[in-house]
């Protein structure tokens, strides 16, 4: 490459440079003789070694050729291997059902009872403090529906032993150590009884088994009195202790949790509701006062009968006070001056007794407000929602139902308590009135009757 | 055996009726308790009483001056007190009755509306609990009602009765 470009660089230089070099060209035409005698054997090296080249491709194509054709052949023999094996696995299944005969049924009747046996434990009491009981079984379920393999003796002994286990255990009470989820989602381990397959108990709470396994602290307990019963059923040894058992195995418990408490009750009414139980308040309240007071009253009055002096500390008193203080009146007057006496007293004596009467009388009739205003919200609820979906009725319908169970439940204590009241009342005010003319006239008779 | 029996019948209907059916039997308890007191009263205390009073108002001196009129007067209110005592609480009770019935009732309707809600109205097994709770306490309530209805008029009357024939033995003419 160099001499072409010196070769150039000369033949360039050529036109400027003077003819009194030509002696130099000479030289340079031999060289460049050279150089192509030089280039020539060159070229012939590199065909020679191109040539040799391909012939060694060709040979390595043909070897390539001979084994692509030996793997195929290999491949005809696999397939025809695999079909042969194809055969031999049918014919060997059927050879297999064919043995295992009357056995296949059986299996199915395994399959389908090991699958009943997997869904009892799941849901059992019995598995919370027999771990693990569920593998044994999980694997002759695998077993007996995977139709290659049989299950073995040992797993299919797996299911009786779980059933028995099951049967026994369910007449048992047992207490253990066990991790449960509290209502605030925290967990602690806490000293759990299981009720046979029915129940689950600890530290004075009723718990329940969730479908993943986990024992959780019911919501919201049940009544006071089972509550109740549950430290002592748990410390006892022996002998028999009271518990409440849910039969349904936690389905009744479950049912409780979405009962309203008391208060929910109570709220349902609405402002209706909390109107009639005010008033209910006000008027047991006063009727208690009111009891309160004429029972001392009455007391005293007794206690003034049986005594000859009047005492002004009672209603009684203070009317034969009136005779003391006018004993040489006249009959009429005196009789004038005793019903001034006696009108005095009786207002203090039938305090309060009206307005009990009035809201006995009234609280059922806010009752029946509630009720009305509760089925109004529950037309309105139709109007929106339509009959299909009866909670968007059901807080109209509990405010109606509430509502009236409030009245009734204002107006009964009220009515009793106001017939109470005014038995009391009345009998002190039958003694003021019809009795204490006769009292002064028998003292008076005394009196008198000595002098006369 | 039969004692057993009628206390199993007696058990499982207070079952069906719910807690409202003991206010009931309270109510109807205390009822009768009453008016067996009162027809008691009638035929045994009253007699006796009745007589003192007589008897007290025959040994007097005179019986025609005002301090005589008022002395009858009270001894007629006090045996009329008596007479009447508790009258108007069984009329009270028998008021009562009906409306714990009532209550029964309304509480019966929302138990039942309670499982309509957690379980749609096609239940009608698990609603029947609720029907039952809503209807015996109306029965035992009116029949409760019933039960002392007639008594208690009889009671008032006979009080009523007794009062006048004691006013009319205290003659003041002799």
């Amino acid at each position: 490459m160099k001499k072409i470009l010196t070769a150039a660089a000369l033949i360039a230089g050529f036109s400027t440079v003077t003819q009194a070099q030509s002696a130099d060209l000479n030289s340079l035409l031999n060289k460049v003789r050279e150089g192509r005698v030089a280039e020539s054997s060159e070229h012939k090296q590199r065909e020679a070694e191109f040539a040799q080249r391909r012939a060694e491709q060709q040979q390595m194509l043909d070897a390539e050729r001979r084994t692509q054709a030996q793997l195929e052949a290999e491949s005809a023999r696999l397939e025809e291997q695999r079909r042969a094996n194809e055969t031999e696995i049918t014919a060997q299944v059927q050879i297999r059902r064919d043995r295992l005969g009357q056995l296949q049924e059986l299996f199915g009747v395994l399959q389908q009872a090991a699958g009943d046996a997997k869904s009892v434990i799941q849901t059992s009491h019995v598995s919370v403090d027999h771990a693990d009981r569920l593998t044994g079984i999980q694997t002759l379920v695998d077993k007996a529906s995977d139709t290659a393999e049989l299950p073995s003796l040992d797993e299919i002994r797996a299911w009786p032993t779980q059933m028995m286990l099951e049967a026994i255990e369910s007449g048992k009470v047992v207490t253990f150590d066990k991790e449960v989820r509290g209502v605030d989602g925290n967990t602690s381990t806490i000293k759990l009884t299981r009720i046979g397959d029915f129940g689950l108990v600890g530290e004075g709470k009723f718990y329940t088994l969730k479908n993943d396994g986990a024992v959780e602290e019911l919501q919201r307990q049940p009544a006071g009195r089972f509550m109740s019963t549950v430290d002592s059923f748990q410390s006892a040894t022996s002998g028999l202790a009271a518990i409440g058992v849910d039969p349904s195995r936690g389905q009744i418990l479950n049912l409780e949790v979405e009962k309203p408490t008391l208060m929910e009750r109570v709220d349902q009414g609405g402002v209706v509701g909390y109107v009639t139980l005010s008033l209910g308040a006000v008027g047991v309240f006063l009727a208690v006062v009111q009891f309160l007071y004429l029972f001392a009253v009455k007391a005293k009055v007794s206690a003034q009968m049986k005594s000859s002096t009047p005492n002004t500390n009672n209603p009684l008193g203070r009317v034969l006070a009136v005779y003391a203080n006018n004993k040489n009146v006249d009959v009429e007057t005196l009789e004038l001056k005793l019903d001034e006496a006696i009108l005095k007293e009786t207002p203090a004596l039938e305090r309060f007794l009206t307005i009990i009467k009035l809201i006995s009388a009234v609280a059922p009739l806010f009752g029946l407000l509630g009720t009305v205003t509760g089925m109004i919200a529950t037309f309105q609820a139709i109007t929106l929602f339509g009959t299909g979906d009866p909670t968007m009725m059901a807080s109209g319908i509990s405010q109606a139902l509430v509502t009236t169970v409030e009245g009734l439940v204002v107006a009964i204590p009220t009515l009793l308590l106001h017939a109470f009241v005014a038995g009391a009342s009345k009998s002190v005010i039958h003694v003021l009135e019809e009795q204490s003319a006769g009292i002064i006239a028998v003292h008076a008779e005394k009196e008198h009757g000595h002098a006369a | 055996m039969l004692l057993n029996q009628a206390f199993g019948a007696i058990a499982q209907f207070m079952e069906r009726g719910g807690d409202v059916l003991y206010m009931i039997l309270a109510v109807t308890f205390i009822m009768w308790v009453l008016i067996i007191e009162r027809m008691w009263y009638f035929t045994l205390e009253f007699k006796k009483q009745k007589q003192r009073v007589v008897d007290a108002w025959e040994q007097r001196h005179e019986r025609k001056s005002w301090y005589a009129h008022k002395i009858r007067t009270a001894m007629i209110s006090e045996i009329n007190n008596n007479l009447t005592s508790g009258v108007s609480m069984i009329k009270t009770l028998v008021a009562v009755c009906p409306l714990v019935g009532l209550l029964g009732t309304v509480t019966g309707m929302i138990e039942v509306f309670d499982v309509m809600a957690s379980q749609g109205s096609s239940n009608a097994r698990a609603m029947a609990a609720g029907v039952s709770k809503a209807t015996i306490p109306t029965m035992a309530g009116m029949v409760a009602a019933l039960s002392g209805v007639f008594l208690s008029t009889y009671i008032e009357r006979r009080a009523a009765r007794e009062s006048e024939r004691l006013e009319d033995s205290l003659t003041m003419d002799h």
